[in-house]
């Protein structure tokens, strides 16, 4: 059982210290003198406060004792109504209230008044001699405090008091501070000091203000005494002169030195007896003769200015990387293995990428051959374009890293002594070439054939070139601008005999390489882009390109896309662009020559290259729907089969529209028409009749690239060109049934193909087509024997073999230590939107609150004042009637008196 | 009189005249045209002011006349028309029994001159140039609405007799695009009663045999009116408003039954294999709903289905609105669908259409798995030689069948369990067991065999069509491609999407290869690889001279 109440107020006062045993007077005394009576004052109101909130048990608001429905919501037990102490906080706000609206209320519609801000004045715990104190220190501190370096007025650093400007420091004026002046002016001096200290704290100019007579005092005093401060001031300052002397004047020795130094030369001279060519007189610094502190100044910057590049130097040093031992120099083997492993990663890439898989650096992009089987819920979604079609997202890429900045292969040059170009090429050596730089730029040099890098001058670099070059002779120009556009390159190449244009092509490579322009590298972008035009422009627009030259920028073009991949790649995409809106079914020798450079510079292998598959698009295209009615059609398609079979040579990727073209060519370049249909794809007769004529015997020959434009001249050729034509299309088939021998599908594939062959073999019985028998024989052969092959190895089907899927979980995610007062918002934007939400609604209801609070407070206010005018207003009526009542009384009493008296009288 | 006559040399001379030298009298030219204008004006006037002045009306007609139906007078035409319009409402065509003789005879007169007139307005709209042609066109309509109105009793000659000439001038006409483009427009497709008697005409014209020109205009005419009634359609819109006790023309049936009178005309005649194939096209949207016994398109449906090739295709859509709303039993419809599908089909332009009703049909499961197994073959066999864009279809189709008939599944996964026939397999390969020839898509035994084509195409070289076939082989958790979305792609569409149509940044660089080829064309530096070509591109040498 707890003890009573009393018991309890008795011995918690006794423990703060509020009832202590009596203290003698000595001791209070003391403690009044220092400050500790007005202390434990404080102390004893505080603790008595705090012991009679304690012990009211109205100023607590208490928590009902135990709730009355088990409720689990977050705010339980954070509320702190335990705690809460509401008469507290209603005071506390009514003080502060009082505090500051009222004042406003007061001083509504009132202009000025005065604002007391003396340190202390309002705080009643402190003493009279505590304020001064305290504002002593807080003006010295203020004067501390130096505002700027160059007031110079401030300069005294110790600070003192003064009155009137003179010191009030004790020890050093042994003046009496007494003076009679003083005395008749303290009226209006009270009002004098009080200005100036507010003014001293600004400027001392305002001394001026107050007559003053200090000047004619200090002559007056008679010398004081120095104090030690000053006496070691000066000590110090004497020590600093002798010592910046002693410094001058080794300066000085030391210039003369120099001079000295300086003069030597001519000594020398002098001595051998030979004049020195007069040299100019240098800038006469006759220190000796100049004040010293000028000469000073003079040197000054100089030996700054060494000293700084000293400590730069020291810096840099600690900077500076500790030597380490240098990686071995390689051997030949070494270099060899690691080349080997280079191309055997590049291989790699290219199978991965041949593959559709992503390489490994980007391997967080999702793969979008998986995004079809998530979006199982999205019934709006288009289907098709799950798969990329038609809008179509590049899924799988790209990002062999280059070889560094890869110039000019030496193997593109032609050098004097190609003989002596080693198998192991060029690749490697530049490879190896980019890490060390010095190595580079002289390999370089040979790269671009002796064409230094005009890094002297252009002449020098012309009369290297000369030197290399005596085939190119004095015709070619050796400077060339870098074209901007194709028109440009025309012009630029006009003159120059087509079996130069190689040299100008590397000579403006060279003259724009990169390293010597920050532009060229974009110059030479532009100059890959034109280059890319320029071979169609060849194959397109002579009646006998020179292969040579085409396949020699084909492979400038090669080089330079290292470089700049995305300007070559973009050119070339132009031009299959162009190609796919103008003559989708019509291709030109440019074009075919455009799309066997793609199938060089361009990995076609790949499952998916921004400028491969639309070339493989554009090819199928043309086999699949274009009209083959001439002779030169054929051609052009058979150059487009056999570029379809060059780009599946890796990959090994089937292209129904090369199967159907070319057993349609059969078809229709054989002697006779087929009588029944011999397979699944589609026969289309051509318009002419290009079927081979039975009368002539016919010599085939390997195709010309320049069939595909010219039509052969008489019919003998042109009977020749049809059996060479179905030569090419059967070893077109030889090769195609070679690649995708392991189709599972080869069967259904190559059934009509067969079918073809061996109807084309009966149909070319006759003995004029001997030529035609043997190589039509063998692939038939081989065609069979694959098919038989085929047919053997040939399994059911097994695809869905993979596990089944697990059922989708509907069980919910539990949160392990839930805690209701986070929040578990995955999405961070709307977590901290709800935050701000709340944090808003929390800030407007508590504004709305005080707001109220102080309407209501005002009204109260307003209230009570409205009370006491009142009550005044009664007082004072209720005194005035009460005047008149008395008044009245005093008459009538003096009335009735009268009249008793009359009566009386009477 | 003397008037009209010198007019009409005047008009004559005018015109030789104006054959000489037309530039020089150009100004003579408009005098005299003013000068006729004036005269027709006033010879109207006159007309209209006394009886006496009839005799107008022949001269008028003369002048009508007069350049022959190629270069005909609007203006008396107009006036003409005015004319005998102002004359019908006053009644002066009625024949009362009361009439004096020579009422008689002056309204006989005037139904000869009204008859002449209407001749000369139809011989303009069969010749004359296309304005001429429009303007006569209205003429003659607004004749023969006055006719109706103010002529009791006239209907049924006027419909049969001058609309008929009408609508014959305006099938015949020469150069009549834009004729036919006014007759419809203002006529056909405005007024109902025109469109009731333009089909009762036509089903006679028709009747006989026509050339290919005529019939071509009439489909076109025909296929204009495609707003069929609904039933309980009130009739409201005519062209000629009698007090007729026709109900035929007020009621639906009348109307439908018109319509079919006069499409199994066009139909029995000689049509081309183009016009066949237009018909067909057009054959569920604006032809079979006019039919109250579509059974008798059924003929031409059949023929049409079992011509083969693209009509075949085309006419399936037909036949499938016949087998849907009218319960039309077709005999071994599945068989000939499975025929359908030939080489051709997957390269030809009615692809999507196809594959449209296709997905139709073979959307029961209630079919047996055998024919769906077989449907599922061949496609596979045809996509082996088809272009992307129909394989692009394919696929997904087969997806949904396949998860709509899970008994043919097998085709894509089988596992043999019966020991001895695995070694079998083993030994020898598995022999497809389909046979491509059997007719019957029952009897093709494609349930026994895999989709091996599928497989294959998943190495195909464009990477889209190569991830679509994959979708065979991955989880069917999908429950079902839309094949909307795969029917309309193109090859042009596909190169479009690669390369877009102008130029973008590439989002990735590409990649180069990594090696420089010694030689692209010639044979450069062969001698280095001890004269053997194997570099890249050594096949395209080895077939080709670069000279």
């Amino acid at each position: 059982m707890p003890p009573s109440q009393l018991k309890q107020l008795k011995a918690s006062l006794r423990d703060s210290g509020v009832i202590r045993p009596q203290q003698s007077k000595k001791q209070k005394r003391e403690n009044a003198k220092s400050g500790a009576a007005a202390q434990n004052r404080n102390q004893r109101n505080a603790a008595l406060q705090a012991i009679r909130d304690r012990f009211n048990p109205f100023e607590i608001k208490v928590a009902p004792s135990r709730s009355k429905f088990d409720v689990t919501t977050r705010d339980r037990n954070s509320s702190a109504a335990g705690k809460s102490r509401p008469g507290v906080t209603k005071s506390l706000g009514e003080e502060r209230r009082r505090a500051t609206l009222l004042n406003e209320m007061h001083n509504r519609n009132k202009v000025g008044g005065l604002v007391d801000r003396r340190f202390g004045e309002n705080d009643p715990t402190m003493t009279p001699e505590e304020r001064a104190a305290e504002r002593f220190a807080r003006e010295s501190q203020k004067k501390m405090r130096k505002e700027s370096m160059f007031n110079l007025e401030e300069d005294d650093d110790e600070f003192q008091l003064t009155h009137m400007g003179q010191s009030l420091s004790l020890d050093q004026a042994n003046i009496d501070d007494f003076e009679a002046e003083d005395m008749d002016g303290a009226e209006s001096d009270d009002g004098m000091t009080r200005k100036r200290k507010r003014f001293d704290e600004n400027d001392n100019d305002m001394e001026d203000f107050i007559d003053f007579e200090d000047g004619e005092e200090g002559e007056n005093k008679p010398e004081r005494k120095k104090s030690k401060a000053e006496v070691m001031k000066e000590v110090i300052a004497k020590s600093k002169f002798y010592k910046h002397e002693r410094q001058k004047a080794k300066e000085d020795d030391d210039d003369l030195r120099e001079e000295l130094d300086q003069g030597l030369p001519d000594l020398f001279e002098a001595l051998r007896g030979i004049k020195a060519p007069a040299k100019p007189e240098p800038p006469k610094q006759d220190l000796d003769t100049m004040n010293p502190e000028r000469a000073a100044m003079l040197q000054g910057p100089d030996k700054a200015d060494t000293e700084r590049e000293y400590d730069q130097r020291l810096k840099q040093l600690t900077f500076d990387k500790r030597s380490k031992p240098t990686d071995r120099t390689k051997t030949a083997e070494e270099k060899a293995e690691e080349e080997a492993e280079r191309l055997k990663k590049l291989e790699e890439n290219r199978l991965k990428r041949m593959r559709g898989e992503q390489l490994s650096d980007e391997e967080e992009d999702n793969n979008d051959n998986d995004s079809f089987l998530q979006d199982d819920e999205e019934s709006d979604v288009d289907d098709a374009a799950a798969f990329g079609l038609p809008a179509f997202e590049p899924r799988t890429d790209l990002g062999v890293e280059d070889e560094d900045d890869f110039i000019i292969d030496d193997d593109l040059v032609e050098r004097r002594s190609n003989v002596s170009l080693s198998l192991d090429g060029s690749d490697m050596e530049d490879e190896e070439l980019s890490e060390e730089d010095e190595q580079e730029d002289e390999q370089e040099d040979e790269l671009i054939n002796g064409m230094s890098l005009p890094t002297a001058s252009a002449a020098t670099a012309a009369s290297t070139a000369v030197e290399v070059n005596p085939t190119a002779g004095g015709k070619l120009a050796f400077t060339y601008p870098c074209p901007k556009t194709h028109g440009e390159f025309l012009a630029i190449i006009k003159e120059v005999p087509e079996q130069d244009i190689p040299t100008v092509v590397q000579r403006i490579r060279a003259l724009h390489h990169p390293r010597l322009h920050a532009d060229n590298k974009a110059k030479l972008g532009q100059f890959a882009e034109i280059l890319v035009e320029h071979v169609s422009y060849m194959a397109n627009n002579s009646e006998q390109p020179s292969f040579a030259i085409m396949e020699n920028i084909l492979r400038h073009i090669h080089s330079m896309a290292k470089t700049h991949p995305i300007n070559v790649a973009t050119a070339f995409r132009a031009r299959l662009r162009e190609i796919s809106n103008d003559r989708p079914l019509d291709l030109l020798p440019g074009d075919l020559a455009i799309l066997t450079g793609v199938s060089t510079i361009f990995p076609a292998s790949d499952h998916f290259h921004a400028v491969v598959t639309p070339a493989h698009l554009c090819l199928a295209r043309f086999l699949g729907q274009c009209s083959s009615d001439t002779l030169s059609d054929f051609a052009t398609g058979a150059y487009a089969s056999t570029l379809c079979l060059q780009y599946q040579t890796v990959s090994k990727r089937y292209m129904p529209e090369f199967i159907n073209y070319s057993l349609n060519a059969l078809c229709n370049l054989v002697p006779s028409e087929p009588t029944q249909k011999l397979g699944f794809f589609p026969f289309r007769k051509s318009q002419e009749s290009v079927r081979l004529a039975p009368s002539k015997k016919v010599a085939p020959r390997k195709l010309q690239f320049r069939d595909v434009s010219l039509l052969p001249s008489d019919s003998q050729a042109a009977e020749n060109l049809k059996a060479s034509l179905v030569l090419s299309f059967v070893s077109l088939l030889d090769h195609a049934c070679q690649l995708w021998s392991d189709k599972s599908a080869f069967p259904e594939i190559f059934s009509p193909v067969e079918a073809v062959l061996k109807y084309v073999q009966q149909s070319c019985k006759a003995k004029i087509y001997a030529a035609l028998q043997d190589p039509l024989q063998s692939t038939l052969d081989k065609v069979s024997s694959q098919l038989a092959q085929a047919r053997k190895s040939r399994r059911p089907l097994l695809l869905h073999y993979h596990r089944p899927l697990a059922i989708k979980s509907a069980i919910p995610k539990f949160e392990e230590n839930f805690n209701p007062d986070k929040h578990y918002d995955p999405d961070r934007e709307r977590a901290e939107a709800n935050r701000l939400k709340k944090e808003y609604k929390r800030e407007r209801k508590g504004a709305m609150r005080e707001l109220r609070k102080d309407a209501s407070f005002v009204a109260r206010e307003k209230l009570r004042e409205k009370k006491e005018r009142d009550a005044e207003y009664e007082k004072k009526y209720n005194r005035l009637v009460a005047e008149i009542q008395s008044e009245e009384g005093r008459a009538a009493n003096e009335y009735e008196r009268e009249k008793r008296a009359r009566q009386g009288k009477r | 009189m003397p008037g009209p006559v010198d007019i009409a040399s005047s008009k004559k001379r005018k015109s030789s005249k104006n054959a000489g030298a037309a530039s020089k009298r150009r100004a003579v030219a408009e005098d005299d045209f003013a000068d006729t204008l004036s005269t027709i004006q006033q010879l109207e006037a006159q007309i209209a002011e006394s009886r006496k002045h009839y005799n107008n009306i022949a001269t008028l007609i003369s002048m009508l006349n007069a350049g022959g139906s190629e270069n005909p007078e609007l203006a008396a035409a107009v006036s003409l028309c005015r004319v005998f319009s102002r004359l019908m409402a006053a009644g002066s065509f009625k024949d009362s029994s009361r009439a004096t003789e020579n009422e008689k005879i002056v309204t006989a007169w005037l139904k000869e001159r009204c008859q002449e007139y209407q001749q000369a307005l139809v011989s303009i709209v069969r010749e004359a140039d296309t304005a001429s042609q429009v303007a006569a066109l209205t003429l003659a309509m607004r004749m023969l609405k006055e006719r109706i109105t103010h002529i009791p009793g006239a209907e049924d000659n006027v419909w049969s007799t001058l609309f008929r000439d009408i609508l014959e001038a305006v099938i015949e006409a020469q150069d009549g695009s834009e004729l036919h483009a006014e007759f419809v427009n203002k006529f056909l497709k405005e007024y109902e009663d025109v469109r009731f008697h333009t089909f009762t005409q036509i089903a006679e014209y028709a009747g006989a045999q026509r050339d290919s020109d005529i019939l071509d205009v009439i489909i076109s005419i025909l296929s204009e009116c495609d707003e069929v009634p609904a039933a309980g359609h009130v009739f409201e819109s005519f062209f000629a408003e009698a007090e007729t006790k026709n109900k035929k023309i007020k009621s639906v049936t009348g109307h439908k039954r018109r319509a079919q009178d006069a499409w199994l005309a066009v139909l029995r005649n000689e049509i081309s294999q183009g016009q066949r194939k237009s018909l067909l096209r057009m054959m569920v949207r604006s032809i079979e709903p006019w039919f109250i016994n579509p059974e008798f398109l059924l003929d031409f449906l059949t023929d049409s289905y079992n011509d083969g090739g693209a009509t075949s295709l085309l006419a399936l859509s037909g036949l499938f609105y016949l087998i849907q709303e009218k319960n039309l039993d077709y005999p071994q419809f599945y068989t000939k669908l499975y025929s359908l599908l030939d080489s051709d089909l997957l390269h030809s332009k009615h692809r999507s259409r196809f594959f449209r009703l296709l997905n139709t049909f073979l959307a029961s499961t209630h079919l047996p798995a055998a024919l769906i197994a077989s449907f599922i073959k061949r496609l596979s066999r045809l996509a082996l030689n088809a272009p992307p864009s129909a394989i692009v279809v394919i696929v997904p189709f087969m997806y949904n069948i396949f998860k709509s008939h899970p008994t043919c599944t097998f085709m894509m996964h089988r596992e043999i369990r019966d020991s001895k026939k695995a070694a079998k397999i083993e030994a020898e390969g598995m022999t497809d067991p389909f046979d491509p020839n059997e007719a019957d898509p029952m009897r093709t035994r494609a349930i026994e065999s895999c989709v091996w084509e599928i497989e294959s195409l998943q190495s195909h070289y464009h990477p889209n069509v190569a991830a679509i076939a994959r979708i065979i082989s991955e989880q069917f958790t999908k429950q079902a491609y839309n094949i909307e979305d795969f029917l309309d792609h193109t090859y042009q569409g596909m190169i479009q999407g690669e390369l877009g149509t102008g130029e973008r940044p590439l989002k990735k660089i590409p990649v180069v290869e990594y090696q420089i080829p010694k030689r692209i064309f010639t044979d450069r530096l062969l001698e280095e690889d001890g004269g053997v070509d194997s570099g890249p591109g050594a096949f395209v040498r080895s077939l080709w001279g670069f000279s």
